[in-house]
């Protein structure tokens, strides 16, 4: 490379290699960045050169090895030129063929990205959602240049800034064009860089300045500056000489740390390219201008990003920050004056210069402007570094570029700017992500790290993980920094061990106050920022880990046990009762299920098993344990009536207590009240108990003689049933009260069908869904007949279908659902089986009209919808579709979209109050309503719900009835539900446990289902069911494991939770 | 000469000194632990912390290592920065709380508990031992190691010196090993109060403000752990 000593000379030769590049040749792109070499793109690299030299193609068509893309989750993946074909997660097999169709010109459709959900395939890179709603301007370049040849910088125009500022601007041209871009600082605090430039132009420089390049990049999470200074070295060194002409800086430093290597290789290689064509160094293509920059290796301290700390790290001593003023302009490196900027703002100087301050300024909002990169990673569908104007509101980054959650759970938060920044909780998702707009929103822009996190993320865990961080990385010259964040995380680790009162929330707050008021530098203001954040907007969260010992993320391992435990809203001991299955004891297996649960039978057939959704073997890739299905093995088994429960000794005379509603919740109410000694009285509005049980529920879900032999058990000398009371009809509250009852439960079942409210909604034919239910499962009629359709898209309408489907006369029944089957409420168990016997389902249409003949009707008018926008529920939202309406013939119709409780005539059943959905107001963590003495539980206060959070209901009703009758304060913390019991451990070996296969129940024959209504799902064999049981990871003996004891290595890999945060991709 | 106001108190003060300097000099007590007349000022215990500037962009800074200027104003003692002194008063107890000059210090500025959980340490990293070695005896034998929770006082690789002359100038300046409630050795206890294993607080005018006051009481700790 020969020394350039004029600009026309450079000119020249960008001329020459621009020609020279500019061929009709097809290109290969492919990234060598960090993260798709970790996805081992090195190999795909290999295998492209290798075939590319073996068929002689190297005239034909060329291959860039490039920095990074910032699609990492697509990594590794080729990119063609001039088509943007993009193929992503390539294997090696298929680079052959990539390079091969892309010589003819053509595409590997099968192989080009694919939307994760939808599957649509993208034929251009630009087109794809994650590029498409991007604005690349700084980042756009790292496709274009090998970042270890000068020449493509070059041919992309690279020094074409420095040129027009050598040529034709003086250096206070330049700061005034960089203070009218207003460019703000990239590196988080925002200092406008031109008012930074012009105060190091304005001091003395007869001893040299110094400019800086802060490439200390050390946030969790966080890698676009490594990106850049891997993907193209060359943007950052022209930045830097137009600093240092616009400064008249003498010194150029780059610090980077040493954990970034190939960044460190990368500068090297460009800052000698650039020497050697007298870019850099003594007079500058021949121009009077001087500037060298120099490298320095960081070691890896946090604080060193911090301005003050990394002058001293270059100047070699230890990085601790110190007091400003003096400000490092007027006194920095070796005393010199020094500006410090980070990689980004660096990299975006070029661009100001090169396109205008004006053009510039257009990008982004007011006192905003620009693009800025955030690495968005954590729980998103398309992790990487994504580059977009300034004000984008949160929810377009991660929304339209990032795909939504990567997984089921909804998203709940991101956390920005690294450790030292903060939470925006989900519903605040409209801020437009900018310096101000963050600030005020209690986090900061920072490096530009952004985690997104999801249900499955506990926040208490979340400050626990920054503040570890900080703990390790404060410098420790400030006492307040030091013991402050040490401190701070000694509280957040009691308090996600259920170790902490609420005094210590208190004092982590005040604690936190005094840190980032009475710290130094940067690190230690903005250290208490995690705990602030989270506290600010996920109190709750730090409430339930403190006063009911919860962790609702299922992260905290203490307060966890073992999660199906935890996850049971009764604290079922799921692997208590496996652990006796396994072992072949059954009746010990069931006394667990039975100490817990009053209707092990009806649960074993019903329950939406929660605890299956948080089993450990779920979430580490295997299938979770057929918890249920063991369940239901076991109440086969055993007598419900062998159970003997222990009864308390009740002192004095026994006081009376009215349960309304005999359902679920009702029962179990009256079952531990009865244990404590009171004597229940339980009022039933429909001629037998059971509530839901028997007027909702399908026999072929749950036969009937199941229900009433667990009922009878459940009936003792201190319960009585008295049916045929409803309340408001037969029975008053003040009644009750005068009866003599001192206290009473209130646990109605939503038993009354929601009204579509469209026109002829109540011709005949046309019945609601409980109606139609409880006709059949309390007098047997059959209502359905011909043509059947059931609007809606919960569990009702699916029974509703599948109780249709069985009634004689009926010709065909269709669901009509407004979204998609993803979004339907219904368990997806009970939508696969209904469309097994032959539901059929219409998604996305919306009925508009009841079309009646002869007053009954003959069929419905439906609008088509296409889905929209994510709402606020998380869900995909539905549009409908202008001009779509149709029509369909139909017999029957059948309206299930959600129940309410049945309205009871309120006189004599005054004090209470009722919300806007028509369901009691009562306390949700003690269940007391508004009028004293009375308590409400169950879907009279949630709405509609499952049976075991009936089961729920009913068993806190007991205890703060209790409570309440003995004068006791109601809301008392918990204790820690963790396991305590040590059964020992019957498992399966290692290697069965790889071959092992969830064991599914056997299914009635469909024929026999569509025609009757026998249980469809029938118990494991006992071969299986022990099988199954001792699949179970037996995540219990972290906590009961007897010291002494050795510990069996755990199959399946260690079960112990780690941590959710997802660190740095 | 430089014009300031501290405390609403218009005063001129040598142009260069520190805000704590012109406090002191003007009879503003500002309670400092890592600060000494002719070392070189660090700020490492934040006790000094003062109040500068109005409204929303007023501040903390350390008196210590601020030098004064033009028409700064300062407030040394507002509720902030005795919010905050307390506060680190506290932590300091939380660490080391057998120092007599930390405890003289809390009891004076009324605090009254611990709320975390206590940790004995003897030393709290203010750096008065390192500075002492460097600028007045000349000889660089210790210095800071490490960072964040692993950051400690010591010789190179912890080998002994070959530069330190046993002077005890670390010793003697050191707020937090010098004059330690040693409370097991009746002689060597400051006030001797927990020794006698009775709260010592109830006989409070006896020792004035050299008294170990603790909650828990390093007493009853004591008293309770023999048991």
């Amino acid at each position: 490379m020969a020394r350039l000593n004029s600009i026309p000379e450079l000119k020249h030769l960008r001329e020459i290699i621009q020609e020279d590049m500019a061929d009709s040749r097809p290109r290969i792109v492919v990234c060598a960045g960090t993260a798709c070499q970790a996805s081992a793109s090195s190999d795909i690299i290999r295998v492209a050169k290798r075939y590319l030299l073996e068929k002689q193609l190297l005239d034909k068509i060329k291959l860039r090895i490039t920095g990074c893309h910032g699609f990492c989750e697509a990594g590794p993946f080729i990119l063609t030129e001039p088509m943007k074909a993009f193929y992503h997660r390539v294997g090696l097999a298929d680079v052959p063929r990539i390079i091969e169709t892309t010589l003819e010109g053509k595409l590997v459709e099968e192989l080009l990205y694919a939307d994760a959900v939808t599957g649509e395939r993208y034929r251009c890179q630009d087109d794809i959602p994650f590029f498409k709603f991007q604005q690349r301007t700084i980042f756009g370049r790292n496709q274009k240049v090998d970042p270890m040849r000068i020449y493509d910088y070059l041919a992309t125009g690279g020094y074409k800034a420095l040129e027009k500022t050598l040529l034709a601007m003086t250096p206070r041209e330049v700061i005034e064009e960089v203070k009218a871009s207003g460019l703000r600082g990239r590196g988080g605090a925002g200092f406008p860089t031109g008012r930074k430039w012009e105060l190091l132009a304005g001091q003395p420089g007869d001893r040299g300045k110094y400019l800086v390049c802060n490439a200390d990049e050390g946030d969790p999470g966080a890698y676009m500056d490594r990106s850049l200074l891997e993907g193209s070295p060359h943007s950052i060194i022209e930045g830097m000489l137009i600093g240092a002409y616009a400064t008249g800086a003498t010194h150029g430093v780059v610090y980077v740390r040493n954990e970034y290597p190939l960044a460190i290789k990368h500068l090297i290689i460009a800052l000698r390219q650039a020497r050697d064509l007298g870019l850099l160094g003594e007079s500058i293509l021949g121009s009077k201008f001087s500037f060298d920059i120099e490298i320095v290796k960081g070691a890896g301290a946090f604080v060193c990003g911090e301005e003050t700390a990394l002058m001293r790290s270059v100047e070699g001593k230890i990085g601790e920050p110190r007091q400003r003023p003096p400000f490092p302009v007027e006194k920095g490196i070796n005393g010199r004056p020094t500006a410090i900027n980070n990689v980004e703002t660096w990299a975006n100087v070029p661009i100001i210069i090169e396109r205008g301050a004006a053009e510039y300024a257009k990008i982004g909002t007011r006192g905003n402007s620009g693009t800025k990169v955030f690495s968005l990673v954590g729980k998103i569908r398309n992790t990487g570094l994504v580059e977009v104007p300034m004000g984008m509101p949160i929810r377009d980054i991660v929304h339209k570029i990032g795909g939504g959650p990567s997984g089921k759970a909804a998203i709940k938060a991101v956390q920005t700017g690294g450790p030292s920044g903060g939470c925006v909780p989900y519903w605040k998702f409209d801020l437009p992500i900018d310096y101000d707009s963050l600030s005020e929103a209690g986090t900061m822009m920072g490096s530009g790290g952004m985690i997104v996190m999801d249900e499955n993320t506990c926040m208490v865990d979340v400050a626990k993980y920054f503040m570890n961080f900080l703990k390790d990385e404060s410098c420790g010259k400030c006492f307040t920094c030091r013991k402050g964040t040490q401190r701070m995380h000694e509280i957040l680790d009691d308090i996600s061990k259920g170790k902490a009162l609420m005094e210590q929330l208190d004092l982590l707050g005040e604690l936190a106050y005094v840190v980032k008021d009475t710290t130094m530098c940067g690190l230690g203001q903005t250290a208490s920022n995690p705990a602030l954040s989270t506290i600010r907007y996920f109190r709750r969260e730090y409430q339930r880990h403190i006063f009911d010992k919860r962790c609702d993320a299922f992260v905290c391992k203490e307060l966890v046990g073992a999660p199906c435990q935890s996850a049971c809203p009764i604290g079922t001991e799921a692997w208590r009762y496996t652990a006796h299955l396994a072992k072949g004891e059954y009746q010990l297996a069931y006394n667990v299920i039975r100490e817990q649960n009053p209707f092990p039978s009806v649960c074993a057939r019903v329950c939406d098993h929660k605890c299956e959704s948080r089993c450990k073997l779920g979430t580490t890739g295997s299938r979770p344990l057929a918890i249920r299905a063991l369940k239901r093995f076991i109440t086969e088994r055993i007598d419900p009536m062998s159970y003997k429960p222990q009864r308390q000794r009740h002192e004095g005379p026994p006081e009376r207590v009215a349960v309304v509603g005999s359902g679920p919740g009702g029962l179990t109410a009256a079952h531990y009240l009865s244990l404590m000694g009171y004597h229940v009285t339980v009022y039933e509005a429909d001629a037998e108990p059971g509530g839901m049980l028997v007027a909702g529920v399908p026999k072929y879900r749950l036969p009937r003689d199941v229900v009433r032999k667990e009922i009878e058990a459940l009936i003792d000398d201190n319960i009585t049933v008295k049916c045929n009371s409803a309340l408001g009809r037969d029975i008053t509250i003040d009644g009750l009260f005068a009866e003599g009852n001192k206290a009473v439960f209130l646990a109605l079942g939503a038993h009354r069908s929601r009204r579509l409210g469209i026109e002829q909604e109540d011709a005949k034919g046309c019945y609601p869904a409980m109606p139609f239910l409880r006709a059949f499962n309390l007098k047997g009629e059959k209502l359905a007949k011909g043509r059947v359709g059931v609007i809606g898209g919960g569990n009702s309408a699916i029974d509703a279908a599948r109780v249709a489907l069985r009634q004689e006369g009926v010709e065909s029944v269709t669901i009509l659902y407004r979204r998609s089957r993803q979004e339907m409420p219904a368990f997806p168990a009970e939508i696969e089986a209904a469309l097994q016997e032959g539901v059929k389902l219409e998604e996305l249409v919306t009925p508009t009209k009841v079309q009646v003949k002869d007053g009954q009707v003959c069929g419905v008018t439906f609008i088509r919808n296409r889905l929209g926008e994510v709402d606020q529920s998380g869900r995909r939202s539905f549009v409908p579709i202008p001009d779509s309406e149709r029509g369909v013939t139909l017999d029957t119709l059948i309206v299930a979209i959600g129940e309410q409780i049945l309205e009871f005539n309120p006189a004599g059943s005054e004090g209470l109050e009722y919300s806007k959905q028509g369901t009691l107001i009562a306390d949700p963590d003690t269940l007391a309503t508004a009028r004293p003495g009375v308590f409400a539980g169950g879907d009279v206060i949630t709405g509609p719900n499952t049976v075991v959070d009936a089961i729920a209901a009913g068993k806190k009703a007991a205890v703060m009835i209790h409570r309440f009758l003995r004068g006791e304060e109601l809301r008392q913390p918990a204790e820690r539900n963790v396991p305590r019991v040590y059964v020992e451990p019957r498992m399966l070996s290692p290697d069965e446990q790889e071959e092992a296969r969830r064991a599914e129940p056997p299914l009635l024959s469909l024929r026999d289902r569509r025609s009757g209504f026998d249980e469809v799902e029938k118990a494991l064999t006992q071969e299986a069911a022990a099988r199954e049981a001792q699949r179970c990871l037996r995540c219990d003996l972290e906590f009961t494991q007897p010291k002494a004891a050795a510990r069996p290595a755990a199959p399946g890999g260690d079960p112990s939770t780690r941590s959710q945060v997802p660190a740095s991709a | 000469m430089t014009n300031l106001t501290i405390n609403g108190l218009r005063v001129s003060v040598e142009t260069g000194s520190t805000v704590l300097e012109a406090a002191r000099f003007l009879g503003f007590p500002i309670p400092t632990l890592c600060h000494l007349e002719g070392l070189s000022p660090y700020g490492a215990c934040r006790l000094c912390v003062v109040e500068i500037g109005e409204g929303p962009r007023a501040k903390l800074v350390t008196s210590c290592t601020y030098r004064v200027e033009e028409g700064l104003k300062v407030r040394t003692a507002s509720t902030r920065v005795v919010r905050a002194r307390r506060m680190i008063l506290e932590l300091l107890l939380g660490t080391c709380p057998q120092a007599k000059k930390i405890q003289d210090l809390a009891s004076a500025h009324g605090v009254r508990q611990q709320r975390f959980r206590q940790e004995h340490d003897d030393c709290i990293l203010c750096g008065l031992c390192v500075r002492m070695c460097e600028e007045q005896m000349m000889a660089r034998a210790i210095g800071f190691r490490g960072r964040g929770e692993s950051r400690s006082i010591g010789t190179p690789f912890d080998m002994k010196s070959e530069v330190c002359r046993t002077c005890g100038g670390c010793q003697l300046v050191c707020p937090a090993c010098q004059l330690r409630c040693t409370f097991v050795e009746k002689d060597a206890a400051v006030c001797g109060g927990c020794v006698n294993l009775q709260p010592p607080c109830l006989d409070r005018p006896k020792f004035d403000n050299m008294m170990c006051y603790m909650k828990p009481c390093v007493a009853c700790e004591i008293e309770q752990d023999g048991r």
